[in-house]
Protein backbone atom coordinates (compact mmCIF):
# COMPACT_ATOMS: atom_id res chain seq x y z
CA UNK A 1 0.00 0.00 0.00
CA UNK A 2 2.78 2.47 0.77
CA UNK A 3 0.61 4.96 2.58
CA UNK A 4 0.62 4.57 6.49
CA UNK A 5 -1.80 7.54 6.81
CA UNK A 6 -5.56 6.29 8.10
CA UNK A 7 -8.16 7.40 5.34
CA UNK A 8 -11.71 7.78 6.05
CA UNK A 9 -14.69 7.33 3.42
CA UNK A 10 -18.64 7.33 4.04
CA UNK A 11 -20.20 5.49 1.19
CA UNK A 12 -23.70 5.16 0.41
CA UNK A 13 -24.83 1.56 -0.95
CA UNK A 14 -28.59 1.01 -1.66
CA UNK A 15 -30.22 -2.61 -1.59
CA UNK A 16 -32.06 -3.28 -4.89
CA UNK A 17 -34.61 -5.98 -5.77
CA UNK A 18 -38.31 -7.11 -6.25
CA UNK A 19 -40.66 -6.40 -2.48
CA UNK A 20 -39.79 -9.95 -0.17
CA UNK A 21 -36.30 -10.73 -1.56
CA UNK A 22 -34.74 -10.57 1.61
CA UNK A 23 -33.13 -6.81 1.56
CA UNK A 24 -33.87 -5.90 5.03
CA UNK A 25 -33.27 -9.40 6.04
CA UNK A 26 -30.03 -9.03 5.09
CA UNK A 27 -29.32 -5.70 6.55
CA UNK A 28 -30.31 -6.83 10.05
CA UNK A 29 -27.78 -9.92 9.76
CA UNK A 30 -25.09 -7.60 8.44
CA UNK A 31 -25.44 -5.19 11.03
CA UNK A 32 -27.55 -7.29 13.87
CA UNK A 33 -26.88 -10.23 13.24
CA UNK A 34 -30.83 -10.89 13.22
CA UNK A 35 -33.70 -12.62 11.08
CA UNK A 36 -37.26 -11.98 11.57
CA UNK A 37 -39.09 -14.92 10.00
CA UNK A 38 -42.31 -12.50 9.61
CA UNK A 39 -42.38 -10.53 6.93
CA UNK A 40 -42.90 -6.75 7.29
CA UNK A 41 -42.60 -4.25 4.23
CA UNK A 42 -40.50 -1.28 4.27
CA UNK A 43 -42.87 1.82 3.97
CA UNK A 44 -40.36 4.35 1.50
CA UNK A 45 -36.87 3.46 2.45
CA UNK A 46 -35.06 2.29 5.55
CA UNK A 47 -31.67 3.95 6.63
CA UNK A 48 -28.58 2.58 8.57
CA UNK A 49 -25.40 3.10 9.28
CA UNK A 50 -22.25 0.92 9.96
CA UNK A 51 -18.85 1.51 10.51
CA UNK A 52 -16.45 -0.69 9.28
CA UNK A 53 -12.28 -1.21 9.44
CA UNK A 54 -10.63 -2.44 6.51
CA UNK A 55 -7.13 -3.17 7.95
CA UNK A 56 -6.09 -4.28 4.28
CA UNK A 57 -6.16 -0.70 3.37
CA UNK A 58 -5.99 1.00 6.66
CA UNK A 59 -9.34 2.72 6.26
CA UNK A 60 -12.27 3.63 8.15
CA UNK A 61 -15.17 3.29 6.31
CA UNK A 62 -19.21 4.74 7.64
CA UNK A 63 -21.46 2.82 5.75
CA UNK A 64 -24.54 4.09 4.76
CA UNK A 65 -27.14 1.42 3.66
CA UNK A 66 -30.21 2.50 2.07
CA UNK A 67 -32.86 -0.20 1.92
CA UNK A 68 -35.34 0.69 -0.55
CA UNK A 69 -38.76 -0.43 -1.14
CA UNK A 70 -40.12 -2.67 -3.98
CA UNK A 71 -43.23 -1.69 -3.74
CA UNK A 72 -44.39 -0.51 -7.17
CA UNK A 73 -46.00 2.54 -5.43
CA UNK A 74 -42.43 4.25 -4.64
CA UNK A 75 -41.60 4.34 -8.18
CA UNK A 76 -41.61 8.15 -8.67
CA UNK A 77 -39.61 8.42 -5.02
CA UNK A 78 -37.56 5.95 -5.65
CA UNK A 79 -35.17 7.34 -8.48
CA UNK A 80 -34.29 10.42 -6.09
CA UNK A 81 -33.13 8.06 -3.33
CA UNK A 82 -30.25 6.59 -6.22
CA UNK A 83 -28.49 9.84 -5.98
CA UNK A 84 -25.07 9.72 -4.41
CA UNK A 85 -25.04 5.69 -4.40
CA UNK A 86 -21.44 4.60 -4.84
CA UNK A 87 -23.08 0.61 -5.48
CA UNK A 88 -26.09 -1.73 -4.84
CA UNK A 89 -26.88 -5.02 -4.39
CA UNK A 90 -29.05 -6.32 -6.36
CA UNK A 91 -30.97 -9.13 -4.81
CA UNK A 92 -33.58 -11.45 -5.82
CA UNK A 93 -35.08 -14.73 -4.06
CA UNK A 94 -34.34 -18.12 -5.45
CA UNK A 95 -37.19 -19.09 -4.93
CA UNK A 96 -39.30 -16.95 -7.43
CA UNK A 97 -38.64 -16.44 -11.02
CA UNK A 98 -40.01 -13.15 -11.55
CA UNK A 99 -38.01 -11.46 -9.02
CA UNK A 100 -34.83 -12.55 -11.08
CA UNK A 101 -36.06 -11.52 -14.04
CA UNK A 102 -36.66 -7.69 -13.04
CA UNK A 103 -33.08 -7.45 -11.89
CA UNK A 104 -32.80 -6.32 -15.72
CA UNK A 105 -36.25 -5.47 -16.61
CA UNK A 106 -36.60 -2.91 -13.54
CA UNK A 107 -33.89 -2.35 -10.92
CA UNK A 108 -30.53 -2.39 -13.05
CA UNK A 109 -31.88 0.43 -15.48
CA UNK A 110 -33.12 3.00 -12.75
CA UNK A 111 -29.90 2.33 -11.22
CA UNK A 112 -27.68 2.89 -14.09
CA UNK A 113 -30.13 6.07 -14.76
CA UNK A 114 -30.09 7.62 -11.49
CA UNK A 115 -27.35 6.34 -9.44
CA UNK A 116 -22.91 7.57 -10.29
CA UNK A 117 -22.19 6.86 -13.26
CA UNK A 118 -19.42 4.54 -12.15
CA UNK A 119 -21.42 2.87 -9.52
CA UNK A 120 -20.60 -0.77 -8.30
CA UNK A 121 -22.73 -3.61 -8.24
CA UNK A 122 -23.53 -7.15 -7.09
CA UNK A 123 -25.73 -9.89 -7.96
CA UNK A 124 -26.99 -11.54 -5.06
CA UNK A 125 -29.23 -14.59 -5.30
CA UNK A 126 -30.71 -14.65 -1.75
CA UNK A 127 -32.91 -17.49 0.60
CA UNK A 128 -30.10 -20.42 -0.70
CA UNK A 129 -31.44 -22.03 2.42
CA UNK A 130 -34.90 -23.29 0.57
CA UNK A 131 -33.39 -25.35 -1.10
CA UNK A 132 -36.53 -27.52 -1.83
CA UNK A 133 -37.89 -24.50 -3.83
CA UNK A 134 -35.43 -22.95 -5.81
CA UNK A 135 -36.51 -22.01 -9.09
CA UNK A 136 -33.42 -19.77 -10.30
CA UNK A 137 -30.26 -22.24 -10.80
CA UNK A 138 -26.56 -20.99 -9.70
CA UNK A 139 -25.76 -21.27 -13.41
CA UNK A 140 -28.53 -18.86 -14.21
CA UNK A 141 -27.08 -16.38 -11.80
CA UNK A 142 -23.78 -16.83 -13.39
CA UNK A 143 -24.63 -16.10 -16.27
CA UNK A 144 -26.88 -13.14 -15.24
CA UNK A 145 -24.10 -11.25 -13.91
CA UNK A 146 -22.19 -11.53 -16.46
CA UNK A 147 -24.32 -10.02 -18.99
CA UNK A 148 -25.10 -7.00 -16.73
CA UNK A 149 -21.38 -6.52 -15.98
CA UNK A 150 -21.94 -6.84 -12.24
CA UNK A 151 -18.65 -7.11 -10.49
CA UNK A 152 -19.48 -10.66 -8.92
CA UNK A 153 -22.25 -12.87 -8.05
CA UNK A 154 -22.49 -14.11 -4.58
CA UNK A 155 -25.51 -16.26 -3.07
CA UNK A 156 -26.58 -15.85 0.33
CA UNK A 157 -28.85 -17.44 2.69
CA UNK A 158 -30.03 -13.85 5.32
CA UNK A 159 -31.05 -16.41 7.27
CA UNK A 160 -28.59 -18.24 8.28
CA UNK A 161 -25.78 -15.48 7.26
CA UNK A 162 -24.34 -17.33 4.89
CA UNK A 163 -22.58 -15.27 2.77
CA UNK A 164 -23.92 -12.22 3.72
CA UNK A 165 -20.69 -10.58 5.68
CA UNK A 166 -18.97 -11.30 1.98
CA UNK A 167 -21.69 -9.44 0.06
CA UNK A 168 -20.91 -6.28 1.19
CA UNK A 169 -17.58 -6.64 2.10
CA UNK A 170 -16.81 -7.33 -1.16
CA UNK A 171 -19.37 -4.75 -2.68
CA UNK A 172 -17.10 -1.91 -0.32
CA UNK A 173 -13.97 -3.51 -1.81
CA UNK A 174 -15.01 -3.10 -5.38
CA UNK A 175 -15.89 0.19 -4.74
CA UNK A 176 -12.88 1.54 -3.69
CA UNK A 177 -10.77 -0.62 -5.81
CA UNK A 178 -12.26 1.26 -8.23
CA UNK A 179 -12.20 4.73 -7.22
CA UNK A 180 -8.60 4.15 -7.36
CA UNK A 181 -7.50 2.76 -3.85
CA UNK A 182 -4.24 0.10 -4.66
CA UNK A 183 -4.74 -3.30 -3.02
CA UNK A 184 -5.00 -6.75 -4.05
CA UNK A 185 -8.80 -7.88 -4.40
CA UNK A 186 -8.92 -11.54 -3.50
CA UNK B 1 -21.61 17.18 18.13
CA UNK B 2 -19.59 19.89 18.94
CA UNK B 3 -21.23 23.46 19.70
CA UNK B 4 -23.09 25.29 22.15
CA UNK B 5 -26.65 25.05 21.27
CA UNK B 6 -28.16 27.12 23.45
CA UNK B 7 -32.41 28.23 22.31
CA UNK B 8 -35.87 26.68 21.22
CA UNK B 9 -37.43 25.82 18.80
CA UNK B 10 -41.47 25.53 18.11
CA UNK B 11 -42.92 22.32 17.89
CA UNK B 12 -44.99 23.04 15.03
CA UNK B 13 -41.29 23.57 13.19
CA UNK B 14 -40.60 19.87 14.37
CA UNK B 15 -44.20 19.01 13.02
CA UNK B 16 -43.48 20.05 9.78
CA UNK B 17 -39.92 18.90 9.09
CA UNK B 18 -41.17 15.18 10.39
CA UNK B 19 -44.26 15.17 7.96
CA UNK B 20 -41.85 16.52 5.26
CA UNK B 21 -39.59 13.01 5.83
CA UNK B 22 -42.84 11.15 6.16
CA UNK B 23 -43.75 12.52 2.76
CA UNK B 24 -40.86 12.49 0.96
CA UNK B 25 -39.04 8.99 2.45
CA UNK B 26 -42.23 7.86 4.42
CA UNK B 27 -42.67 6.09 7.57
CA UNK B 28 -39.46 3.89 7.57
CA UNK B 29 -37.38 6.96 6.33
CA UNK B 30 -38.27 9.17 8.86
CA UNK B 31 -38.00 6.58 11.69
CA UNK B 32 -34.32 6.33 10.22
CA UNK B 33 -33.59 10.02 10.76
CA UNK B 34 -34.90 9.51 14.40
CA UNK B 35 -33.29 6.74 15.20
CA UNK B 36 -30.01 8.09 14.31
CA UNK B 37 -30.99 11.15 16.54
CA UNK B 38 -31.70 8.96 19.53
CA UNK B 39 -34.76 10.97 19.43
CA UNK B 40 -37.56 8.24 18.70
CA UNK B 41 -39.91 9.15 21.46
CA UNK B 42 -40.51 12.84 19.88
CA UNK B 43 -42.61 11.32 16.69
CA UNK B 44 -45.65 12.22 18.25
CA UNK B 45 -44.93 15.67 18.91
CA UNK B 46 -48.05 16.74 16.73
CA UNK B 47 -50.40 15.58 19.13
CA UNK B 48 -48.50 18.52 21.63
CA UNK B 49 -49.25 22.37 21.77
CA UNK B 50 -47.47 23.76 18.37
CA UNK B 51 -46.36 26.95 20.24
CA UNK B 52 -44.72 24.83 22.68
CA UNK B 53 -41.32 24.40 22.77
CA UNK B 54 -38.15 21.89 22.39
CA UNK B 55 -34.77 22.69 23.40
CA UNK B 56 -32.56 23.76 20.29
CA UNK B 57 -29.72 20.90 21.62
CA UNK B 58 -32.80 17.69 20.35
CA UNK B 59 -33.58 19.65 16.96
CA UNK B 60 -30.20 20.18 16.46
CA UNK B 61 -29.75 16.24 16.56
CA UNK B 62 -32.08 15.46 14.50
CA UNK B 63 -30.98 17.39 11.59
CA UNK B 64 -27.39 16.21 12.54
CA UNK B 65 -28.94 12.77 11.64
CA UNK B 66 -30.81 13.96 8.50
CA UNK B 67 -27.17 15.26 7.51
CA UNK B 68 -25.78 11.81 8.15
CA UNK B 69 -27.58 9.62 6.79
CA UNK B 70 -28.97 11.79 3.73
CA UNK B 71 -25.28 12.50 2.89
CA UNK B 72 -24.73 13.20 -0.95
CA UNK B 73 -28.77 13.19 -1.05
CA UNK B 74 -29.24 17.30 -2.41
CA UNK B 75 -32.13 16.21 -4.56
CA UNK B 76 -34.39 15.32 -1.61
CA UNK B 77 -32.95 17.48 0.85
CA UNK B 78 -34.53 20.08 -1.72
CA UNK B 79 -37.83 18.51 -1.55
CA UNK B 80 -37.76 17.66 2.15
CA UNK B 81 -37.21 21.58 2.29
CA UNK B 82 -40.22 22.01 -0.02
CA UNK B 83 -42.42 20.27 1.65
CA UNK B 84 -41.11 21.56 5.22
CA UNK B 85 -42.47 25.18 3.95
CA UNK B 86 -45.55 23.68 2.88
CA UNK B 87 -46.45 22.31 6.29
CA UNK B 88 -45.17 25.11 8.15
CA UNK B 89 -46.56 27.67 6.16
CA UNK B 90 -50.00 25.40 4.80
CA UNK B 91 -51.99 28.90 4.15
CA UNK B 92 -50.45 31.46 1.37
CA UNK B 93 -49.00 34.34 3.53
CA UNK B 94 -46.27 36.83 2.69
CA UNK B 95 -42.76 35.70 1.77
CA UNK B 96 -41.71 38.75 4.35
CA UNK B 97 -43.63 37.25 6.94
CA UNK B 98 -42.70 34.08 6.75
CA UNK B 99 -38.74 34.95 7.14
CA UNK B 100 -40.47 36.64 10.09
CA UNK B 101 -41.82 33.64 11.13
CA UNK B 102 -39.12 31.26 10.90
CA UNK B 103 -36.33 33.64 12.73
CA UNK B 104 -39.16 33.67 15.82
CA UNK B 105 -40.28 29.89 15.48
CA UNK B 106 -35.96 28.99 15.98
CA UNK B 107 -35.07 30.54 18.30
CA UNK B 108 -30.81 30.30 18.59
CA UNK B 109 -27.75 32.00 16.95
CA UNK B 110 -28.65 32.15 13.45
CA UNK B 111 -30.16 34.49 11.02
CA UNK B 112 -32.20 34.92 7.82
CA UNK B 113 -32.56 38.22 6.43
CA UNK B 114 -34.29 40.04 3.15
CA UNK B 115 -31.14 42.25 1.67
CA UNK B 116 -32.93 43.08 -1.08
CA UNK B 117 -36.76 42.72 -2.75
CA UNK B 118 -38.04 44.33 -5.63
CA UNK B 119 -40.43 42.53 -8.55
CA UNK B 120 -37.43 40.95 -9.82
CA UNK B 121 -35.76 39.71 -7.42
CA UNK B 122 -35.40 38.98 -3.75
CA UNK B 123 -32.15 38.14 -2.04
CA UNK B 124 -31.94 36.50 1.16
CA UNK B 125 -28.91 36.13 3.38
CA UNK B 126 -28.95 33.38 5.50
CA UNK B 127 -25.93 33.72 8.98
CA UNK B 128 -25.22 31.00 10.25
CA UNK B 129 -28.35 28.31 8.99
CA UNK B 130 -28.76 25.62 11.68
CA UNK B 131 -29.49 23.13 8.69
CA UNK B 132 -26.46 22.57 7.31
CA UNK B 133 -23.78 23.80 9.85
CA UNK B 134 -22.23 20.25 9.88
CA UNK B 135 -18.97 20.71 7.83
CA UNK B 136 -19.39 18.93 4.01
CA UNK B 137 -22.94 19.37 4.15
CA UNK B 138 -24.21 22.23 1.48
CA UNK B 139 -27.59 23.55 2.30
CA UNK B 140 -30.33 22.03 -0.01
CA UNK B 141 -32.87 22.02 2.61
CA UNK B 142 -32.86 25.35 3.79
CA UNK B 143 -33.12 26.27 -0.44
CA UNK B 144 -36.04 24.38 -1.09
CA UNK B 145 -37.85 25.68 2.04
CA UNK B 146 -36.93 29.39 0.62
CA UNK B 147 -37.83 28.88 -3.23
CA UNK B 148 -41.16 27.13 -2.05
CA UNK B 149 -42.04 29.70 0.53
CA UNK B 150 -41.52 32.57 -2.11
CA UNK B 151 -43.36 30.57 -4.77
CA UNK B 152 -46.61 30.20 -3.08
CA UNK B 153 -46.65 33.44 -1.93
CA UNK B 154 -46.64 34.53 -5.62
CA UNK B 155 -49.63 34.19 -8.54
CA UNK B 156 -49.61 31.61 -10.53
CA UNK B 157 -47.61 32.54 -13.74
CA UNK B 158 -44.53 33.55 -11.54
CA UNK B 159 -41.57 31.14 -11.39
CA UNK B 160 -39.26 31.18 -8.68
CA UNK B 161 -35.82 30.90 -10.39
CA UNK B 162 -32.76 30.49 -7.68
CA UNK B 163 -29.15 30.83 -7.76
CA UNK B 164 -26.94 30.34 -4.82
CA UNK B 165 -22.97 31.46 -5.06
CA UNK B 166 -20.64 27.87 -4.93
CA UNK B 167 -19.35 28.03 -1.55
CA UNK B 168 -16.80 25.34 -0.23
CA UNK B 169 -18.94 23.05 2.11
CA UNK B 170 -15.81 21.72 3.74
CA UNK B 171 -15.10 25.62 4.69
CA UNK B 172 -16.15 25.76 8.84
CA UNK B 173 -17.94 29.38 7.05
CA UNK B 174 -20.07 27.37 4.52
CA UNK B 175 -23.32 28.00 6.65
CA UNK B 176 -23.22 32.05 6.03
CA UNK B 177 -24.43 32.39 2.50
CA UNK B 178 -26.89 34.14 0.20
CA UNK B 179 -29.83 33.18 -2.06
CA UNK B 180 -30.95 34.73 -5.45
CA UNK B 181 -34.39 33.89 -5.65
CA UNK B 182 -34.92 35.57 -9.72
CA UNK B 183 -39.17 35.62 -10.43
CA UNK B 184 -39.73 35.09 -13.67
CA UNK B 185 -43.65 35.82 -15.26
CA UNK B 186 -44.59 32.94 -18.09
CA UNK B 187 -47.06 35.47 -20.21
CA UNK B 188 -49.53 33.10 -21.66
Amino acid sequence: MGDDKKRQWALKLALLGDPAVGKTSLIDKYITDSFNENYQPTLGVNIVTKDIKLEEINSDIRLLLWDIAGQAKYELTRKMFFQGCSGALFVYDKTRYSTFENITSKWLEDFIKFGKPDGVYILVGNKLDLKDSIKVSSEEGKLLSQKINATEFIETSAKYGENVEMAFKKLVLHILKKSGVKFELD
Amino acid sequence: MIGDYKGTVKNKVVVALLQAYHDILDYDGMKSILREAEMMYIKDIRDENPNDSIDFFSFKKIISAQNCLLYDSSILLFEIGKKFSFYLFPFGIRFEEIIDEINASISTDWKVKIIENNENEIVVRVNKCIFCSEIGVPCDLFEGFLVHSLQKSLPSEHMVIYEIKKIDVNSPEHNNFVVKLRIKRNFK
